[in-house]
């Protein structure tokens, strides 16, 4: 295929795409109707994500990096995961970018969108068609992209051919790291919870820590500020329901930082505070965020080292004074504006640790 | 400081005096509650962490009727912060998890080593050896404490039992490349079987899975009266095997049988421990459970499975997650709550897996995957 004809084949997934969107198209209600039942997420949730989440429209610039990105193959076969229903999008992109012939394996828990999106794709007579498969079955020279759980990836990895290429989209989390920006605690707050919601907090770009470079004073006036936000974003996009696992594991963070540092409980979220961190602590999905002060970007480092193959995304401010650093520690993680943490450019995967 | 540590040595000999009377089968001079309520009033004062959990929660040792009103410790702060009522220059013994989760271990302090000390051989003795054979020989799948893996409190309990109660010891040290190294242990079940005395084989499960691994179908015939102590999970350091499967090869390799296989259950936060009842039962004393897979608890360490929300005790029998009552814990806390799964009835409890139909947790990332990355 040739960059242009990969491009449009993109740029049709987009248009697509953008079908269910539209909250006035029949397929964009039909999404609306039928994925909060198979996401778990609320409705309000779903809208959501559909509406800010769901990539519809591509940077020229970004283009050209996603069909780099992409590579190329004669066919490519897509295992989805669950719960980030919007990721189906890009998966596609990505696919149709680099093969003329794309086959998907929708996720057993979530099978809506990606049969949504190929209606829309064959309704608008697009060439960028996929098929639908029940099974993997690749052939020498194929490339499949496996988003979801590392087991996947490894079962898959082990049980393809040898030359089959299998490009693994692992877990990952996402950081925030709030410096040099104490006097708009509260918008960064603001701006963070919005980074959290998206999924109920169950995708990899999503922040579950947060450092706040800067006095205690500073780290206390930012946690209780991104409680009342979080308590606030559940009156406007109520979180869906949790397994009894998220649940369990909810409890037992919270009355861990009962013990180990602050705690503030809200209505469906938890914002944790270590003021005196000894390790960093990941806290379970659900949105709840675990922030710890830190004094130096010295102290940052040491803590994140357990965790630095992890870490898929850091939100920073706009005058934050560490994005080069991470760019060094993290190679492969993205640096994205808080707020825009979950609404990376269309450029590739949005896990690019693969890429370094 | 002479006032606490005076208040923190007496309620040590209280604990042992609890767990000395319990072993004897007589009344304690206290009730569990009342030395339990004691001691949750200490560390409500000089634990930090239990202080600011009590305070936030306004549930204070001194306006609760019993320690199952306490509020418990999750595992978890055992690894973010310090839990211990005296200061670090006090520390009697340090004892690390294996950290293989996150990084950094969790960490137990004791001023005192005396009272685990008393715990563990009460509970190891009507458990493993109450019939005192009087010339026993111990393999340990584990390095002496003098090693620089020591710290463990596993390491710590296999060698006092190899102290008190074996004739001769013989400790497997790791190898950089495995955990045991076979033809060693095969040497050093036959120099025990030479001896014709019988032998106590203790270790992790996992170290285990790795020797009969190693020995696949070559059978080690161990004189008659031998047991094993196997405790713990897989965590990632062999294969995992079904319960049943290294219950049954542990058997058929060692030529004993199964009620001799005797599991254990005890964690780093704790300073008590449970076991299954088998061998007890095999020989016709008393146990409250003589199944593998349920272990039975000492009389000064209460297990009560709670409900996943507001961590509030369950009905008996119902699963629930589980929280400890620790009468040994003197210097930490009392009642520990821990992420594990398990039904509790009377003085056992039967450990459970993974909640069935778990889902996955998408592509976030679970702090068990942690370690699967790079």
């Amino acid at each position: 295929m040739s960059q242009q004809e990969r491009e449009r084949r993109v740029h049709a997934v987009l248009q697509a795409a953008r079908r269910l969107s539209d909250p006035r198209d029949p397929l964009g209600i039909e999404a609306r109707r039928a994925l909060p039942g198979a996401t778990g997420l609320s409705g309000a949730s779903v809208e959501l994500s559909l509406v800010r989440h769901l990539e519809t429209s591509v940077t020229s610039d970004d283009l050209g990096k996603l069909v780099t990105r992409a590579g190329s193959a004669p066919r490519v076969h897509v295992v989805l995961s669950a719960n980030v229903f919007t990721g189906v999008v890009r998966a596609v992109a990505l696919a149709v970018a680099a093969a003329p012939s794309v086959m998907v394996r929708p996720s057993s828990r979530e099978a809506v969108l990606a049969p949504l999106l190929l209606r829309a794709i064959t309704e608008l007579g697009k060439e960028a068609r996929f098929e639908l498969i029940p099974t993997l079955e690749p052939a020498p020279g194929d490339h499949v992209h496996v988003y979801g759980r590392l087991e996947t990836i490894a079962a898959i990895r082990v049980g393809c051919p040898a030359d089959v290429t299998v490009r693994g989209h692992g877990p990952g989390f996402g950081i925030a790291v709030v410096d040099g920006a104490t006097s708009e605690a509260a918008l960064l707050a603001e701006s963070l919870s919005w980074d959290i919601v998206p999924f109920d907090q169950r995708g990899c770009l999503s922040p579950r820590l947060a450092f706040v470079e800067g006095s205690r004073d500073d780290a206390e006036r930012f946690a209780s500020r991104l409680a009342v936000e979080l308590d606030q974003r559940e009156k406007e996009v109520p979180r869906g329901a949790l397994s009894e696992e998220e649940r369990r594991d909810r409890s037992l963070y919270r009355r861990t930082l009962q013990a180990v540092g602050q705690c503030h409980d809200g209505v469906a979220s938890t914002v944790g505070l270590d003021l005196d961190p000894r390790a960093m602590f990941l806290p379970p999905t659900g949105r709840h965020l675990h922030v710890v002060r830190v004094a130096s970007a010295d102290e940052m480092e040491r803590l994140l080292v357990p965790y630095r193959g992890a870490i898929t995304c850091i939100g920073v401010t706009e005058k934050s004074s560490l994005a080069a650093r991470f760019a060094t520690l993290l190679p492969g993680a993205r640096i994205l504006p808080i707020g825009n943490m979950q609404r990376p450019p269309l450029d590739g995967p949005v896990d690019l640790r693969e890429m370094v | 400081m002479n006032r606490d540590r005076e208040e923190r040595a007496e309620l040590h000999a209280r604990v042992r005096a609890f767990i000395d009377a319990s072993e004897k089968g007589e009344t304690p001079a206290e009730s569990f509650d009342a030395l339990g309520l004691a001691i949750a009033r200490h560390q409500a004062e000089h634990v930090p962490a239990y202080r600011r959990l009590v305070a936030h929660r306004n549930e204070h040792p001194r306006d609760a009727a019993s320690v199952r009103e306490l509020p418990a410790v999750p595992t978890d702060a055992f690894r973010l912060t310090r839990i211990a009522a005296h200061p670090p220059s006090d520390d009697a013994a340090l004892f690390r998890t294996s950290g293989t989760m996150s990084g950094t271990p969790g960490e137990h302090a004791l001023s005192t080593t005396a009272t685990y000390q008393a715990a563990a051989l009460a509970w190891g003795r009507w458990a493993l050896f109450f019939d005192a054979p009087a010339a026993m020989t111990a393999i340990a799948l584990t390095p002496p404490r003098a090693h620089p893996l020591g710290n463990s409190s596993l390491h710590f309990m296999i060698q006092l039992f190899a102290t008190e109660f074996a004739r001769a010891v013989r400790y497997l040290q790791p190898w950089p490349d495995r955990l045991v190294d076979a033809a060693e242990f095969v040497e050093a079940c036959a120099t025990a079987s030479r001896a014709a005395e019988p032998v106590i084989v203790m270790g992790a499960s996992f170290a285990f899975v790795q020797v009969l691994d190693a020995l696949g179908d070559e059978r080690l015939a161990l004189p008659e009266g031998s047991r094993i102590m196997h405790t713990g999970g897989f965590k990632g350091r062999s294969r995992e095997v079904a319960p049943d499967e290294l219950l049954s090869r542990m058997a058929t390799t060692f030529a004993i049988p199964e009620s001799a296989v005797v599991g254990e259950y005890g964690m780093t936060e704790l300073s008590s421990q449970l076991y299954e009842g088998t061998l007890r039962a095999a020989r016709g004393l008393p146990a409250p459970s003589a199944r593998h897979g349920v272990f039975v608890a000492p009389p000064w360490l209460h297990v009560v499975a709670v409900d996943a929300d507001k961590l509030r005790p369950v009905s008996e029998g119902e699963i629930g997650i589980l929280r400890f009552e620790d009468l040994a814990n003197v210097d930490s806390a009392l009642v520990v709550q821990t992420a594990d799964r398990g039904r509790c009835r009377g003085s056992t409890v039967e450990l459970l897996g993974r909640l069935a139909g778990a889902p996955p947790r998408g592509c976030s990332l679970a702090v068990e995957e942690l370690m699967g990355r790079p």
